[in-house]
């Protein structure tokens, strides 16, 4: 195991201390920064590890937040439960979507995406009988820890990153596993990796359902913390949202994702008065760290800082 | 031979593979008997490439049968060809350049250790001990091929030379026993390939099973045990090194018949006094800590050709790119004429007549050749025209571009017969005639060539090589860059050698061939070897 890696009790402790001194909003924000990081961080294994890019990320999030929510709604099970049944739901949905998507390769293979999580979204939109379509549908259950309901930021937020730890502990986990080298192999150069015996299709279909649990998940925990679930956070919006996440974290590297999270995420927030005028600057946030920053834009500006700290040090001795 | 010899590890059946009306393959037969090194040549584009693609399951042929160990493999997927027991080096490196070198063979062993997908997110003890296992595969296979030493370097630092012994090493540890390498001597100077023959050698002796594509016959005469020869998609000669090498047929068709290739340059006018075309001053490149270049000063005459010799990794390629602006150099000057030009993009450099055809060709796989061979001449075109004159091209501009082409043509003639071909699907020697064919396009005064000779047949070498003189004599200034040694010095005026990123040597030409120490370092038995072997040819 990792755990000797200096990042994990680095960040726990950084979060206690979030966590006892920061304020509600604060606090606020940083669940739903764990909760998109879970989802980002699958992205980061499917379309930067392994290269193959995904429009339709949020189609996953929402598949896990409803299916969730309308089990416990109306089964009456437990959260507890219903979170892990809507990830192997949302992992089946990925298992017989994977080959057939899989045949279609770049550009081609992104279109399909987007299509998937448009399809996904409209079906949230005109199922009215079961989603409620636009108008949302309300009263989810709150997850509880014995008998107290987890209905507040503060009581959510140990919850929510002990999750994102795990999932980095298994990323991390994958990565230097003997799956992680053909994962990687498929982002670097596909047509190689079935003459060294590995099938392409079967590695790409297993991160692709891996990074749909690590949504499901995710999309799950929010329905019930929320209470109230509509299509339009499920919309391709959110799917490109984090596909810049993913890109300023520097697309293969999990910690990097989780930093490009906060960032987006405190962009977002100071963008909120300008409205929809957010889309585009995500755009042009993206085309300018492809372009500039193909290591991710953080990496980028600490190379930068680093630099400059090394020029500053030379210069003052002499 | 027949089928039901048990010995037979391969049987090839009646093989053709057609791309519309081209025969690339027609109706091949032939064995291969457990433990030999079978040795597959022919001249560019006689379809080598291709039986190894349709022999792994990359392509299926039109017609015919493959067997291995009495398996049909015609029409199974790649992968599982591969976990039946044959692997397939590419005649590009095609190296993971994300991963380190030792990634890089790991990968290859995959297949034989991964394991289940819960005991890789949880990395609990089996898991641990796999990429354990992994890693001893992968060290093992890299000291074969002798990387050893690099294991923890990122792929892409390696020198093009030894990314090609990567895929070598990568391939070995899939544990496949029929191992079908394309052309793993592209690349590599003359000392490294004996390391190469050495390496072919011990596999035969652990058990394996090679067929090997090559254009170096020093290195075929060294490992065969037979060779089987293709020239357009036919069969014309199969057997053993002597009898073949000794077929008109294949004499013919492949090796030529002059004995000795280029006569060594008389030393006629003394460069020394024509004016000065490009001065290069205390040039310095890094790549993060690594040096690649250091200090390096040299001067290059109008009309001359220089030649820069020196081991895999000595920093010629990163020498020649820094000149040509793809690689900012750290410190010194560049001076083209009166411009300094360290630093400036290399669109502007290439405008100013400084073309670089760099090594593995740089092409635009999903243009035609036509197409590939157009866009050369829009660098120029764009400075006469402006981008406006390009998007809605002049009659004129588009006689000029046909003019040309027709020279680059009469140059390599296949690329004529080839114009709508999509580059992508060259064979390898023809792809290096279009690169070297596109950088003509540009007029360019000088032409900066990182071996020039990878991947082709020896005969079209000696036609190439020739060819350089006579542009040469057309006043074109040249700065070559080559493995095979002792031709570059044959018709080079002067040389330089490289070690480490610095020069150690330089000279005439003629005194460079002669001198005793490069000999030994770069010439090697090479030269030897390939006249031995076309002057038996002769007899
Ligand atoms: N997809 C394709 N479409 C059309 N022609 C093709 C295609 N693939 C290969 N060819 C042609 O088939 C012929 C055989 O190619 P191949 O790559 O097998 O040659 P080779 O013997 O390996 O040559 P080299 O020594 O130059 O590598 C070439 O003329 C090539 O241009
Ligand atoms: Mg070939």
């Amino acid at each position: 195991m990792t755990l000797h890696d200096f990042r994990y009790p680095a960040a726990i402790l950084a979060l206690i201390i979030c966590y006892f001194f920061g304020d509600t909003y604060f606090i606020s924000l940083l669940v739903i920064i764990a909760l998109h990081s879970m989802a980002a961080i699958g992205l980061s294994l499917l379309s930067g590890y392994a290269g193959q890019i995904s429009l339709g990320h949020a189609a996953f999030y929402g598949i896990g937040a409803y299916t969730s929510a309308l089990i416990a709604l109306h089964i009456g099970i437990t959260p507890w439960i219903t979170i892990p049944m809507s990830a192997v739901i949302a992992g089946i949905v990925a298992w017989a979507v994977g080959p057939i998507m899989f045949r279609l390769k770049g550009h081609h293979l992104a279109m399909a995406t987007l299509a998937f999580g448009i399809i996904v979204h409209v079906a949230l939109v005109e199922m009215r009988g079961i989603t409620g379509g636009p108008n949302g549908m309300g009263g989810i259950p709150p997850l509880s820890f014995f008998g107290t309901p987890l209905l507040f930021d503060e009581d959510i937020f140990p919850l929510v990153w002990g999750v994102v730890i795990v999932m980095i502990l298994l990323s991390e986990n994958l990565i230097r596993s003997p799956h992680g080298f053909t994962l990687r192999a498929v982002g670097a150069r596909e047509h190689v990796v079935p003459t060294l015996g590995s099938d392409t299709n079967k590695s790409k279909c297993l991160v692709l359902i891996i990074s749909a649990v690590f949504a499901a998940i995710a999309g799950a925990i929010y329905g019930h913390y929320i209470g109230y679930l509509s299509p339009g956070p499920f919309s391709t919006t959110f799917s490109v949202k984090l596909l810049v996440m993913v890109a300023i974290g520097g697309f293969s590297r999990i910690w990097g994702v989780v930093l490009g999270v906060i960032f987006v995420t405190f962009l977002s927030e100071w963008l909120k008065p300008f409205g929809n005028v957010e889309l585009l600057f995500y755009g042009a946030l993206l085309i300018f760290t492809m372009i500039y920053c193909p290591n991710g834009l953080l990496s980028q500006l600490g190379v930068v800082a680093s630099n400059a700290a090394r020029n500053l040090r030379q210069r003052t001795p002499s | 031979m027949t089928s039901a010899d048990t010995s037979a590890l391969l049987t090839v059946r009646n093989v053709s593979m057609h791309f519309g009306g081209l025969k690339a393959l027609n109706d091949v037969s032939f064995d291969v008997i457990k433990g030999e090194v079978l040795s597959l040549i022919g001249p560019n584009g006689a379809g080598k490439t291709t039986m190894l693609k349709i022999a792994s399951g990359a392509q299926a042929p039109t017609t015919g049968k493959i067997a291995y160990k009495g398996t049909q493999i015609i029409g199974l997927s790649a992968d599982r060809i591969n976990r039946l027991g044959i692997g397939r080096t590419f005649q590009a490196a095609e190296i993971f350049d994300t991963m380190t070198v030792r990634e890089n063979v790991m990968t290859g062993a995959v297949a034989r250790e991964a394991g289940s997908v819960a005991s890789s997110l949880l990395y609990w003890g089996r898991a641990k001990q796999r990429v354990e296992k992994l890693r001893q595969i992968a060290d093992e296979a890299l000291d074969l091929v002798g990387l050893g030493d690099m294991a923890d370097l990122p792929a892409q630092d390696l020198p093009t030379g030894q990314q090609r012994l990567l895929g070598f090493a990568r391939i070995f540890a899939t544990g496949a026993e029929l191992l079908l390498l394309d052309e793993p001597g592209g690349g590599l100077n003359a000392v490294e390939k004996t390391r190469l023959i050495e390496t072919i050698r011990r596999l035969r002796d652990l058990g394996r099973t090679v067929i090997l594509v090559e254009h170096d016959m020093s290195v075929i005469a060294q490992v065969s045990d037979r060779i089987v020869v293709l020239d357009q998609g036919l069969k014309i000669s199969e057997g053993t090194p002597e009898k073949v090498k000794s077929d008109p047929k294949v004499i013919e068709a492949y090796l030529g018949t002059s004995a000795s290739t280029v006569a060594p340059k008389p030393q006629k006018d003394q460069p020394a006094f024509r004016p000065v075309e490009m001065e290069v001053v205390d040039l310095t490149v890094t790549y993060g800590q690594t040096v690649a270049v250091d200090n390096v000063s040299l001067k290059l005459r109008t009309g001359e050709i220089l030649t820069i010799l020196g081991a895999n990794g000595a920093g010629k390629s990163s020498l020649l790119k820094a000149i040509a602006g793809l690689e900012k150099p750290a410190g010194g000057t560049i001076k083209l004429r009166d411009k300094h030009i360290a630093g400036i993009p290399p669109d502007k450099i290439a405008a100013l007549g400084l073309c670089l055809t760099p090594e593995g060709r740089a092409l635009f796989p999903s243009l035609s050749v036509a197409d590939n061979l157009a866009l050369g001449r829009y660098v120029s075109l764009k400075r006469k025209r402006g981008l406006l004159g390009i998007l809605a091209l002049r009659q004129e501009d588009r006689d000029e571009i046909d003019a040309k082409r027709e020279e680059i043509y009469q140059l390599f003639p296949i690329l004529k017969e080839r114009a709508n071909q999509k580059a992508g699907t060259l064979s390898g020697g023809q792809g290096q005639m279009l690169a070297i064919g596109r950088s003509l396009m540009n007029d360019p005064s000088i032409l900066m060539l990182d071996e020039p000779s990878l991947g082709l047949a020896p005969q079209v070498i000696d036609e190439i090589l020739h060819k350089l003189e006579h542009l040469r004599e057309q006043g074109l200034t040249l700065i070559l860059v080559e493995q095979n040694a002792s031709a570059a010095l044959r018709i080079a005026d002067r040389g330089y050698v490289f070690s480490s990123g610095r020069i150690s040597m330089q000279g005439p030409a003629q005194d460079l061939l002669e001198d005793p120490s490069i000999r030994d370092a770069y010439l090697g038995g090479d030269d030897a070897n390939t006249q031995t072997l076309r002057v038996n040819a002769t007899q």
